[in-house]
């Protein structure tokens, strides 16, 4: 029944996705807009055939049906609940599943977002490219990754669960779904690139429509690689969140140049400039989730956590190589005609900053990728194999993180075309010393060592200059002044600045210790002191624990174990964190005590780090940064690129910050867009009859 | 609005993006071309240098106070198995090897040797003392860990009769994927001798 059901929810979106194609495609060359119109529809039927296979799928998985192929080899009847929903994504075929309906939701409401506007032809090939990416992912659904496969089960069978390392953390029904709202929310913006580079429509009416999809998939996919870090780091024991692998690049990729995307887009908003390097950028983007996808799915890179290995390798390179060959054939037919009327006055503008930020993303990524691949095309050259590890990354990756921190402090006072160093003196002053203040703090407190002290310097620098423009803004228009691209932007920034401070302090001052401990014994290590009580089985449904009992600093007792799942064949730490706002102490079980030996000592890590929890709390205020900058302010003009005027005459500078340097009428409601008093960063139209000048 | 077209500066747009775009093209093709040939990692892991080769020296004192030596061992089929006593997988992997030695401990048709990598004398006493297996056991010979290219524990090796190294194991063995190893290799030493 569930196969069956299933089968034809794959079957449906195959189908849909290709008529679609079809039916567009005709009507797009012949342009007939009766078959564009009616090719608009199969949208819905592709959404009908993912939520139907979902269905399918969940329904599968709750009721124990063995006879479905993915359900035989995952699930188990002992898997709790929550994991059973979350084991469709704990494999491979699996989480096909879940790609594919997310995109087929995509796809859906592009087709319901356009309905009035599907006629023109650049919507037209973008949802036709939607439907190409549909049928790509349904037809791995329906040949080398089929999940609804029929197999015949003995009664009485019981399947092994779910990875052992995937049922054992609620992220883990959290984590993957925002990554793929991610990843494949960036199809929408590149559909809509493709639909530019194909009709060749100069100008940027496709941009802004495509804008909050690009910061949403952002959004998502920034949520998404943090609740991964969190997972590795509360579930796999050895103290860190992050650790370079293959797959935690995979997806970290597509951030960088998206993040990239997200900052030059406003250069070509504002001044039309940067046409063909921003449709790269989306084009990279959405390539470099395909080629993650190929090398967390084909096994081809050693990983802690690649899917297991399978057919669909190939498929995945061959659509790959497809994406690769027609956008830069569309970019290098194009090019020229898309290329920018403008260029850029001084490297010390708003503009200028963007670019510079863009050059150190670009690296940024460029370096992860490198590192990333680097084994296989040293193999390739001489057969010799390599790892590249975490010693490359972090001496590569951290002066282009601290540049970029620099940047963030000094970008957003920066006004466009051109500044002044007074203005420059007068804007930074501030920010300067809240980075100085942050510098003293941490020595107090007794940081040491360059590179981390640096990174609070900037830290605090760029806070700093986040925080003057949410100031004004707020001062300026109450809560109005929070949100908006420009000041949910500022937001973000803080929560990056948060999440910097923390990594840098984090990774700089952990410290590690294995101890070995009787019963009623008591250790002191970095500043804590743990007591071992002793141990506790405990049997779950899923799993029998043992955990080792530690008190820490002779409060509250946390409980590191060691876990067999199902069959037993693999032994699963699952550590225990004690967190507080200053540091975190991580225990993780290192080696059992022999059976029946109450008296035995045990084994225990000890990982102590500070301001650990200041990175998920970076992250969630990352995630309402994007919600704020998604919030439509209302007030927006049409955008005129290149035409917007250098300097205005009217409105003249307050004394000091606070003071209001006046908005040209119709200046867009994003406060860093302005460039026109000489004081003023502040964002937004007043509203009529409201008082320009505020403090 | 004073408006200041700078495109009006610039000199005629010439043909470049068709040459750029190429020559990133032609870039990211060979790059697919070298994932597209790449081996999966887990049979790359599998792949030892020493396969089919001769098996290198292995001698030394076992911890029952007798003496080992690989060459001595022709006839029958050994299973080399890398291990520590504080080594998880390890720890795992032991009852698998404890049933491989006792299916053809009548035969004598393979045996198990086990070599230990930084560990004491004593804790790896107590770890067979706890978890069973009478084969012998060479400790404190870690070059013996680097002869043979192990990069993680455990890792095993199975040497055919006649000295030559036939599969590397890596990670924890199963006594079954060993015997099946065992039968292939003899199915087709028939094959080829008829």
């Amino acid at each position: 029944m569930n196969v069956a059901l299933g089968t034809a929810g794959v079957v449906l979106g195959l189908l849909g996705a290709l008529v679609g194609i079809i039916t567009l495609a005709v009507g797009l060359v012949r342009r007939r807009p009766s078959l564009v119109r009616s090719g608009r529809m199969y949208a819905f039927m592709v959404l009908g055939g993912g939520l139907l296979m979902t269905v399918a799928m969940q329904v599968a998985l709750l009721t124990d049906d063995f006879s479905v192929k993915f359900v035989h080899d995952t699930s188990s009847t002992k898997t709790p609940l929550l994991f059973k929903v979350a084991t469709m994504w704990a494999a491979l075929e699996g989480s096909l599943v879940l790609w594919a309906l997310i995109l087929s939701g995509f796809t859906a409401v592009v087709a319901w977002r356009y309905r009035d506007r599907i006629t023109d032809p650049l919507v037209g090939w973008a949802l036709l490219t939607m439907f190409v990416v549909c049928l790509f992912f349904f037809g791995l659904l329906a040949g080398p990754a089929n999940p609804f496969r029929a197999v015949s089960v003995a009664p009485g069978y019981d399947g092994p669960g779910p990875n052992p390392l995937l049922q054992n953390h609620p992220l883990m029904a959290f984590h993957p779904p925002m990554l793929y709202l991610g990843y494949v929310g960036f199809t929408v913006p590149f559909a809509f690139a493709i639909g530019a580079l194909v009709t060749g429509r100069v100008g940027e009416g496709w941009l802004l429509g495509t804008r909050r999809w690009t910061l949403f998939a952002w959004g998502c996919l920034t949520v998404g690689i943090i609740a991964g870090a969190w997972w590795s780091y509360e579930v796999l024991g050895w103290g860190g969140y992050w650790a370079w692998d293959p797959v935690e690049n995979a997806s970290f990729l597509p951030w960088l140049t998206g993040t990239a995307y997200l900052h030059s887009v406003m250069v070509q908003e504002r001044r039309g400039m940067l046409r063909v390097w921003n449709l790269s950028l989306l084009c990279a983007t959405f390539s470099l989730t395909i080629l993650g996808t190929f090398l967390t799915r084909s096994g081809v890179l050693d990983s802690v956590h690649a899917f297991s290995e399978s057919g669909i390798g190939p498929w995945i390179l061959t659509f790959f190589a497809l994406v690769v060959i027609v956008t830069i054939g569309l970019i290098g037919w194009r090019g020229d005609r898309l290329r920018a009327p403008g260029r850029i006055d001084s490297p010390i503008s708003r503009e200028g900053a963007f670019l510079a930020n863009n050059v150190l993303f670009a690296a940024f990524a460029f370096v992860v990728l490198l590192g990333t691949v680097f084994p296989l095309i040293v193999e390739w050259s001489n057969g010799e194999r390599i790892s590249v590890g975490t010693p490359y990354f972090n001496r590569m990756t951290m002066p282009l993180g601290l540049t970029l921190l620099f940047l963030m402090a000094v970008a957003p006072v920066l006004p466009w075309r051109k500044a002044s160093g007074e203005l420059l003196r007068h804007r930074l002053l501030w920010p300067a010393w809240v980075g100085a203040g942050v510098l003293a703090l941490a020595v107090l407190a007794g940081a040491r060592g360059l590179a981390p002290l640096v990174a609070f310097f900037l830290a605090g620098f760029a806070g700093g200059a986040a925080g003057r423009q949410l100031v004004l803004a707020t001062r300026r228009h109450g809560w109005r002044g929070l949100v908006g691209r420009a000041n949910g932007g500022m937001v973000v920034h803080l929560g990056v600045i948060v999440i910097a401070v923390a990594f840098a302090a984090s990774s700089a001052y952990a410290r590690q210790a294995e101890l070995t401990l009787v019963p009623g014994q008591t250790a002191t290590f970095a500043g804590h002191t743990l007591t071992y009580r002793g141990v506790v089985t405990k049997t779950f449904s899923n799993r029998t624990s043992v955990a080792a009992q530690i008190e820490v600093d002779a409060a509250d007792v946390y409980e590191p174990a060691l876990s067999t799942f199902g069959s037993g064949r693999s032994l699963v730490g699952t550590p225990s964190v004690r967190t507080s706002a200053v540091d975190d102490v991580a225990l993780s079980l290192l080696a059992l005590p022999p059976s029946g030996d109450d008296a035995a000592p045990v084994t225990v890590r000890v990982i102590v780090q500070p301001l650990i929890v200041w990175l998920w709390i970076g992250g969630g205020v990352m995630a309402v940064g994007t919600l704020l900058a998604i919030v439509p302010t209302g007030q927006r003009r049409p955008t005129d690129p290149v035409s917007a005027a250098p300097f205005s005459s009217r409105g003249a500078g307050g004394p000091g910050d606070g003071g209001d340097g006046g908005d040209r009428p119709g200046d867009d409601d994003t406060g860093p867009d302005d460039d026109t008093g000489p004081d003023d960063d502040l964002g937004g139209r007043p509203t009529p009859g409201e008082p320009a000048v505020v403090g | 609005m004073d408006v200041i077209d700078d495109a009006d500066e610039l000199a005629p747009p010439r043909r470049v993006a068709p040459y750029v775009a190429a020559a990133v093209g032609v870039v990211l093709l060979v790059f697919i071309g070298v994932l597209a040939t790449r081996k999966p990692a887990e049979e790359r892991d599998q792949q030892s240098p020493l396969v089919g080769k001769a098996v290198p020296a292995l001698s030394g004192a076992t911890l029952d106070g007798g003496r080992y030596d690989i060459d001595n061992q022709r006839g029958r089929y050994v299973l080399i198995n890398f291990f520590a006593s504080w080594c998880i997988p390890c720890q795992l992997e032991h009852p698998e090897l404890v049933q491989f030695a006792q299916r053809h401990e009548a035969a004598g048709d393979a045996s198990v040797v086990s070599v230990s990598f930084q560990d004491s004398e004593q804790k790896i006493r107590d770890f067979f003392a706890q978890k069973g297996g009478s084969w012998p056991v060479i400790a404190g010979q870690n070059s013996a860990a680097i002869d043979f290219g192990v990069a993680a524990l455990p890792e095993s090796y199975l040497v055919d009769p006649n000295g030559i190294v036939v599969q590397k194991f890596v990670g924890g063995v199963r006594a079954d994927d060993v015997d099946r190893t065992i039968a292939e290799v003899e199915r087709l030493r028939q094959g080829a001798q008829p």
